[in-house]
């Protein structure tokens, strides 16, 4: 009950914050009867799931204060568990979802276990190593349709239970609604003990041993709850694009981009990651359809994030966020 | 039965002997001091009882367990709390949050560490500053939250390294006042680290001396002063001939 309360209850943020989050919501409310074009629905639609990565990410990245840059095999894990249990025994995305989060969650138990004796840089690398194996693995698996992906059988009529609709609206308010629960799992788990320990952990992790806390255990606790958050996402990817490939679930740039946006929008900080992707999906949309279009230019997105990742490491380490709390403590 | 016994305790660091067969005792309730030269061990013996660095060998028997190897967050839940001789600055957790951190170690309840780490403060004289961060603060106030943080775990036997360096006399008198409250009325066990001679006098009841890995002397500190052996470990072998 309390947990609930605690979810519920954004007393603590400023007035300001909490209109300019309700006039959001009511925004994302009635935003598919704008009138707006499928293009910008799209758009809106990876935001809301670049947020919910962000999110996850900013368990571990964020409040942990981890380098992690391995996400997307949990996208993959996601993704992959939904479209093979629908493929090969017609099970409900309802049901196959939750199963791909459970074995994100165990996944990530075996893995994070060897992954957090290491720290710092070499924390780092071994979760880009661990991602790029299982994709690799999945490119050459035939038995789940290697580098060609899968693709998954279109149903005749709109069936909610294999979440298969005519409209990007349907679409649209699911995402929506997963958007809100990560949301209010946020707003819970940063008041939780979990929270306070990880952050402890990232102001220094010899006080925070002295303090009774396992950090070993904490890390991989907040590890477990990011790759569940991802794997939902993964799962609705599967739904929403109905076809999947290693190259689109479990590439490198998507786990990249993933920790971009929450660093961006400022790492260990409620909306951080909302602001991030609310950035970088429309930039990401727009320098993929531009440069896409001329031939040799399809690399330099790339150059584009790398050099945001510089600037925004070197002016300012806590984002945009972290702007704007520097300007509110100049105005009081 | 002592409550914290150390037995042949030694820790060498790649042939480099940090703490060599130290052993002693501390019962309950008792105010211990550990003095010596800069390099003697002190600080590796803490880590070495708290958890930081495994003995090569000897035992660590704390309140009748064998703790010999714990991990610092075991020795922690145990009820050994220790404070750090250099806080880190940290920008992340403000005061509070440190200090509820340190009561998040018993309870699972937010409002309860709240008011408990809200309690310490009071009791630390910290209220005023408990939303700042820790690098807005002067190194008084840092180590006073150190010690909070601490204390809020609830520990029976309370590791302070040195303390009061960096405190200005009276600060210093200030922290001795503040130990001798806990001592007495919280009934903690306290083993200090200490530097400042005038300290260790007025709040220990015994002291421990160690030089070069080695304890040379234990003993009530208006004795220990007058040990040619540790005359010879603070100021030379000139002035110990001179006694």
């Amino acid at each position: 009950m309390e947990k609930l309360k605690d979810a519920f209850d954004f007393s603590d943020f400023s007035k300001a914050e909490r209109i300019c989050f309700y006039i959001f919501t009511v925004f994302l409310f009635v935003f598919p009867w704008l009138g707006v074009g499928s293009f910008v629905k799209t758009v809106m639609i990876q935001f809301m799931l670049f947020s919910l990565f962000g999110m996850g990410w900013n368990t571990i990245g964020g409040y942990g204060g981890q380098v992690e840059l391995g996400k997307a095999q949990y996208v993959g894990i996601g993704a992959y568990t939904v479209a093979l249990m629908m493929v090969w025994w017609k099970v409900p995305f309802w049901i196959s979802m939750p199963v791909g989060v459970l074995i994100a969650l165990g996944y990530s138990f075996i893995i994070g276990y060897p992954l957090f004796r290491l720290k710092g840089h070499y924390f780092a690398i071994a979760t880009i190593c661990t991602s790029l194996v299982l994709k690799d693995i999945f490119d050459n698996w035939n038995l789940v349709g290697a580098a060609k992906g899968i693709e998954l059988p279109i149903h005749e009529h709109p069936d909610f239970l294999y979440m298969q609709f005519k409209s990007d609206t349907y679409y649209y308010y699911f995402i929506m609604a997963l958007f809100y629960i990560a949301i209010f799992y946020m707003n819970w788990f940063r008041k939780s003990k979990l929270g306070f320990q990880l952050r402890m952990i990232k102001d220094d992790e010899d006080a925070a041993e002295s303090l009774g806390i396992d950090i070993r255990w904490c890390k991989i606790k907040a590890y477990s709850i990011a790759s569940a958050f991802v794997a939902v996402g993964g799962g609705f990817m599967t739904v929403y694009n109905l076809y999947i490939d290693p190259a689109s679930v479990m590439e490198l740039s998507l786990s990249i981009k993933i920790a971009l946006m929450a660093m961006l929008g400022g790492a260990a900080s409620m909306w951080g990651p909302i602001i991030g992707a609310a950035f970088l999906v429309p930039l990401d949309r727009f320098l993929g359809s531009w440069l896409g279009g001329h031939k040799g230019l399809s690399g330099i997105d790339f150059m584009i994030y790398a050099m945001l990742i510089m600037v925004v490491s070197a002016y300012q380490p806590r984002g945009i966020w972290g702007i704007i709390e520097q300007f509110r403590k100049k105005g009081k | 039965m002592a409550f914290l016994e150390v037995k042949n305790l030694t820790k060498n660091f790649s042939g480099l002997v940090a703490n060599n067969n130290v052993s002693f005792e501390i019962e309950k309730g008792e105010i211990v001091g550990l003095i010596g030269p800069n390099g003697a061990g002190k600080t590796t013996l803490f880590n070495c009882i708290v958890g930081y660095y495994r003995p090569n060998s000897g035992k660590i028997i704390f309140n009748g367990k064998d703790i010999t190897g714990f991990k610092a967050y075991q020795t922690s839940r145990e009820g050994i709390g220790r404070t750090f001789q250099i806080m880190k600055v940290t920008t992340g957790l403000t005061v509070l949050e440190n200090v509820m951190v340190g009561a998040f170690s018993w309870t699972d309840k937010r409002d309860e560490a709240r008011s408990y780490a809200l309690d310490i403060l009071e009791f630390l004289g910290l209220s005023d500053i408990k939303q700042y961060h820790i690098n807005e603060l002067p190194i008084a106030r840092q180590r006073k939250v150190g010690l909070a943080r601490t204390l809020a775990t609830k520990p029976k036997l309370l590791m302070l390294d040195e303390v009061a360096s960096g405190l200005n006399p009276t600060e210093t008198e200030e922290m001795v006042g503040l130990l001798k409250i806990l001592n007495a009325e919280k009934g903690m066990t306290i083993f200090l680290i200490e530097h400042i001679m005038e300290m260790v006098m007025s709040v220990s009841k015994k002291v421990l001396v160690l030089d070069s890995g080695i304890k040379i002397a234990e003993g009530p500190p208006e004795e220990i002063v007058k040990k040619p052996e540790v005359i010879k470990a603070y100021l030379g072998e000139k002035y110990a001939k001179g006694h």
